[in-house]
């Protein structure tokens, strides 16, 4: 980006490159994309995911239903463990303590295996119910309050945006299983799930050797940058829970890095981020740019797909 | 990749930027200021403009090197017509102020070659205009009171006189951008 002729140039004033970052700085916050999704409320996020994922389940036929997809679960099995998900939050939104800890898949097996004996329209139809029961619950109550499900302690609205971007996972799984193209969530959908993911980010680092500062930039409608902290001493929250800040609540980028940790900068595509984090893709499948340690940046990489919850 | 980063809020991106590029933007910008405070300006408003906005620059039409000289050209000319608009007000509004005291025989030919410039633009009026300027600001009179004079509505002669000034600005700043 230097020709010769560049040696002709002026000398820049001191003090010029500060005072244009810093203005540049309070014209758009860092970590801001541009241009930004208008912000949505995670009800709205996971009623989007809803009718998203209700629209596949109309469109299939027998032999789409019986489709082989995922853990051995042909597409009506999926969408009774989806049921049964369902059901479990529930019984988290009301308080239940049995829910808190239980396995996200075991919990749910016997929902699953029951399908086999029902028309795919009961299914379908019970399944429909059991959204719309989540709604209802949700959408006159405050995001805040934190909820116990499936070894997961984060607030209502946190929880939402978890549910959204298993229902687009679980939706490009049948869509995969029946030859479909994959789908890609609105951008203010995404925006949610992104900023969830990365801030998740530092509770899936704990295999990491030494703590690494992750500059992640997420490229693409529903993107973003995000400074996190991988591996090392504990995330402020404890393990399994969200952080701090309830999703599109903030700007992403955070104030500076550890002094003690090696620093690497990924930059990759928002959505195949998000396949990543659902344990969809693997990062060789990602077209990544990676400043600083190579090793590092694969390791951050892999350790992001333990966020999902499958 | 660097368009995408600065898309996605990667302030690094805009840094990398600026060490790349701003010599270049600094050096458009002084070669039509001849200013370093001015071009110091315009190579903030340039880069705020490319932070605010990366997706107005478009990889395929050319460089980032290149959008950003001509922004900073823009820019810069932009500078100089707003200056010399400033400067053209300022002698206007000279000229057409009465000096309080001619203090030297040169501000006395200036103040008599105002005169006959603001006296010649005003007679080049129309009639209805010409008059209410003259009452309004040779003879001092209020909007009312004009109004009350040439026995026309309080509304109309406002209005004329918003005309006549309109006109006198015109012809005053074509004059002045021909002696300049």
């Amino acid at each position: 980006m230097t020709p010769a002729d560049d040696r002709d140039l002026p000398v820049l004033p001191a003090g010029l490159r500060e005072r244009v970052l810093a203005a540049s700085l309070r014209a758009r916050d860092a970590g801001r994309p541009e241009p930004d999704a208008p912000l949505i409320s995670p009800v709205e996020a996971f009623s989007r995911a809803a009718s998203a994922f209700y629209a596949v389940l109309c469109f299939l036929d027998d032999e789409g239903w019986r489709t082989p997809v995922l853990r051995g679960l042909d597409v009506q099995g999926l969408v009774g463990h989806l049921i049964g998900v369902e059901e479990d939050v529930h019984r988290a939104l009301a308080g239940d303590p049995a829910v808190a800890d239980a396995e996200h898949v075991e919990s749910t097996q016997a929902t699953a295996l029951d399908q086999a004996a029902r028309r795919p329209a009961q299914t379908r139809t019970d399944w429909r119910r059991a959204v719309d029961r989540t709604l209802d619950l949700v959408r006159p109550a405050d995001a805040r309050p934190r909820v116990a499900v499936h070894g997961l302690r984060m607030p209502v609205g946190a929880l939402l945006v978890v549910r959204a971007f298993e229902l687009w996972t679980h939706e490009n799984d049948i869509r995969q299983a029946v030859g479909w193209a994959p789908s890609v969530p609105d951008p203010s959908t995404l925006r949610l799930m992104t900023d969830l993911a990365a801030r998740l980010l530092p509770h899936a680092g704990a295999a990491l050797p030494e703590p690494v500062d992750v500059r992640l930039v997420l490229t693409g409608p529903g993107g973003g940058t995000w400074d996190v902290t991988m591996g090392g001493p504990s995330p402020a929250a404890p393990s399994g829970e969200s952080p701090a800040a309830p999703p599109g609540e903030s700007p992403a980028a955070s104030p500076g890095p550890s002094p003690a940790a090696a620093a690497v900068a990924i930059v990759t595509d928002a959505v195949g981020f998000c396949r990543l984090a659902a344990n969809r893709a693997t990062p060789d499948d990602l077209d990544v740019d990676v400043t600083g340690d190579p090793a590092r940046a694969a390791a951050v990489l892999a350790a992001a797909t333990t966020l999902a919850l499958d | 990749m660097l368009a995408a980063r600065l898309a996605a809020g990667d302030d690094h991106a805009l840094a990398e930027v600026f060490d790349a590029l701003a010599h270049s933007v600094y050096g458009s910008a002084l070669r039509v200021l001849g200013d370093t405070s001015a071009a110091q300006d315009v190579v903030q408003d340039v880069f705020v403009e490319l932070w605010r906005h990366p997706g107005r620059y478009d990889p395929a039409a050319g460089t980032l090197r290149t959008y950003l000289a001509v922004l900073a050209r823009h820019r810069a000319v932009d500078v100089v017509r707003s200056e010399l608009r400033r400067v053209a007000r300022q002698e206007r509004s000279y000229r057409l102020t009465p000096a309080p005291l001619a203090v030297s025989a040169g501000d006395e030919a200036l103040a008599a070659e105002t005169a006959g410039l603001v006296r010649s633009a005003v007679q080049s009026l129309p009639a209805s205009q010409r008059q209410v300027v003259e009452l309004a600001y040779f003879e001092g009179l209020t909007c009312r009171e004009v109004a009350r004079a040439v026995g026309i509505p309080e509304g109309t002669a406002k209005s004329r006189l918003r005309l006549a000034m309109a006109k006198l600005e015109e012809m005053l700043d074509r004059q002045l951008l021909e002696s300049s």
